[in-house]
């Protein structure tokens, strides 16, 4: 049913252009398929397109070929800023390995950007803010700076930020790359409670323990999906 | 553009103290700038009115030429006054002016002046009046009576104040002895060639027998019948001097003519050259320092590629990120801009007390100043805000 698919990609390449005109194909008719509150991991060798494919369903690349249908809306064709800008506002949440919060401005402030863009009122946004960092435990940190929080305590600012404007999607891309392995399963224990009410979770990661908390592991390799569900082996080290 | 906006480019530059402070000292001086310099010329314009004040923009004056080595330098004398006024139709009043310097003292106080013979019409034609006393009459004149009339300023050097109390005294010039009749009314007009302030009147025969050297400067000053007959008249005293100096049809004028309205215009079109050039020193810095501007929102754009990946992917379109990296330049020279006011008047106030030339503030330089700053933030912001919205995203991301 295309109704429960949150994502769906119908042959989708992608390719980069060098400056001299050479062109590189990154994804090669690719066909994906997510369904509405599925916890999805995205694994394979670097290069082979995963961070790409993350871009390309976050509209922040346009596909070079095939269909994307983003809750049954084929937007595969969208150009427009202002419409792209809206589907990453307010359909789809952001976290990235390195938090990319602003150093200026304190947590509260980081987690209120996207709600300004989306002209949510002062008194409402920080309302929400607070609320969504107190209930993963960064109550207590509201007004701290990101150089005064540690590294799992800016990845969960970096959450908050994603989820502020009630994102169908949070899209990760390697969220707990620059975390040690007990923040790691802190954000890992966050992304379990996303997906218990209700939201999808996709994540890029290398690491097998990190990808066994998906549901799902979708295997890429050379641009293609080799594997929809694949299961982790003892011997997996990527 | 939104309040947030505003306030997020507010934080964005509160970041960097430094840099921005650095970046609207240029906007600080080109405005202070524009507006020192409005006031300099509008305080030339006002010397040139002051210094002219006591001419009718009819009246025309008539100088013997000063050749060197032309045996009798001037014919011009008295005697061609008498002729003027017979002649020429378009010739109301007419007045010879005899001028040289001397010393003026009285008891202990002495002081240098400016002399001036003349008759009783030379004081209607300059507008001058009496303060204290009178004015020096046509008798005299012809009576060559050993009278003067002080300028105000001259008055206050010998005898403290210009009062009443100067009139009947006995002051002496070049050891000639002579009482005052009357004091000026104080003319203001400040660093001029003519100051009747700082200038004595005696009688113009007096003078001229008693007083000067044979040779002295003579001049005549006349008053046409109407602003519109200045040329003609001019024409008119040209004709009647040659005929009356009896120069031949190919020789030269020996005299010149200049009637105030030329003299007027040639003093104010020097001020107003001089406040054209001194604009366009303003503009080349308000130019330079508007470059400045766009040289450090390039380098805030570079620096800050990664935020504008991170607005892109948190849902910031082209617009709000133009307009914040817009707004932020337009608010680093308004500041700018308002503190270039704030340094302009405090300039003029210091320009004022050190008394070197004379300023006049003006709300079209403040005006034009500060006018000027929010359109070369605008100008030189929009290049680089446009290049920051249009970064690809993902490219924005990747770069540290």
């Amino acid at each position: 049913m295309e109704e429960e698919k949150i994502i769906r990609m119908e042959n989708v390449h992608k390719s980069y252009f060098l400056a001299n005109g050479e062109e590189i194909p990154v994804l090669r008719g690719l066909n994906v398929e997510i369904a509405e509150g599925e916890f999805v991991a995205i694994m394979g060798q670097s290069g082979g397109g995963k961070t790409t494919l993350l871009n390309v369903i976050g509209c922040l690349h346009p596909l070079s070929e095939g269909k994307y249908y983003f809750a049954g809306e084929d937007i595969g064709e969208v150009r427009d800023d202002f419409t792209l800008a809206f589907i990453r506002n307010k359909k789809i949440g952001f976290v990235f390995q390195q938090f990319n919060l602003l150093s200026r401005l304190s947590a509260l402030q980081n987690v209120c950007l996207p709600a300004i863009y989306a002209g949510v009122e002062k008194s409402q946004r920080e309302a929400k803010a607070r609320q969504i960092l107190e209930s993963i435990g960064l109550g207590d940190r509201i007004s701290h700076k990101p150089t005064e929080l540690s590294g799992g305590q800016q990845q969960r600012v970096a959450i908050a930020r994603a989820l502020i404007n009630d994102p169908e999607i949070v899209l990760a891309d390697e969220p707990t790359g620059a975390l040690d392995s007990s923040s790691g399963k802190e954000i890992m224990q966050i992304f379990l409670g996303l997906k218990d009410k209700g939201k999808t979770v996709l994540m890029v990661t290398h690491t097998p323990e990190v990808a066994r908390y998906a549901d799902r592991i979708i295997y890429i390799r050379d641009g293609q999906v080799v594997d929809h569900d694949y299961k982790l082996r003892q011997s997996d080290e990527f | 553009m939104s309040f947030d906006t505003i306030k997020m480019a507010l934080g964005a530059l509160l970041s960097n103290k430094i840099r921005t402070l650095l970046s609207m000292l240029g906007i600080i001086i080109g405005v202070c700038t524009v507006i020192v310099v409005f006031a300099i010329g509008q305080g030339a314009q006002k010397d040139v009115a002051d210094q002219y004040k006591n001419l009718s923009v009819n009246s025309i004056m008539i100088m013997g030429n000063m050749q060197r080595g032309a045996g009798s330098s001037s014919k011009i004398s008295a005697d061609d006054v008498e002729v003027i006024l017979e002649k020429c139709q378009y010739i109301g009043e007419a007045t010879a002016v005899a001028q040289s310097n001397g010393t003026i003292s009285y008891v202990q106080e002495s002081s240098t002046v400016s002399i001036t013979g003349s008759d009783n019409s030379f004081f209607g034609i300059s507008n001058l009046e009496a303060q204290y006393g009178r004015i020096l009459t046509d008798e005299d004149n012809l009576q060559s009576s050993s009278v003067v009339v002080l300028g105000s300023t001259v008055a206050e050097t010998l005898f403290g104040e210009a009062s009443d109390a100067a009139l009947g005294e006995t002051v002496t010039i070049d050891s000639k002895k002579l009482e005052v009749v009357g004091i000026l009314t104080e003319n203001g007009s400040s660093g001029s060639t003519m100051n009747y302030d700082e200038s004595i009147f005696v009688p113009y025969n007096y003078a001229k027998k008693k007083l000067f050297s044979e040779k002295s400067n003579v001049m005549l000053m006349a008053l046409a019948n109407d602003v519109d007959y200045v040329d003609a008249a001019i024409e008119e005293v040209t004709a009647v001097l040659r005929t009356e100096h009896g120069l031949k049809s190919s020789a030269a004028d020996d005299f010149k003519i200049m009637d105030a309205g030329s003299m007027v215009g040639a003093a104010q079109s020097s001020a107003s050259t001089l406040t054209m050039l001194l604009t366009l020193v303003a503009t080349v810095v308000l130019l330079v320092s508007g470059i400045g501007i766009m040289n450090v929102m390039f380098v805030t754009v570079a620096e800050r590629t990664k935020e504008i990946g991170i607005a892109k992917a948190i849902g910031g379109t082209q617009s709000e990120i133009l307009g914040q990296f817009l707004s932020e330049s337009v608010i680093l020279s308004m500041i700018g801009g308002l503190l270039g006011v704030g340094t302009g008047q405090a300039a003029i106030s210091m320009i004022e007390n050190m008394n070197l030339i004379s300023v006049t503030p003006t709300v079209m330089g403040v005006a034009i100043g500060f006018g000027f700053s929010v359109f070369v933030g605008v100008f030189f912001g929009f290049y680089p805000a446009l290049k920051a919205s249009k970064l690809d995203p993902v490219d924005a991301l990747r770069s540290e």
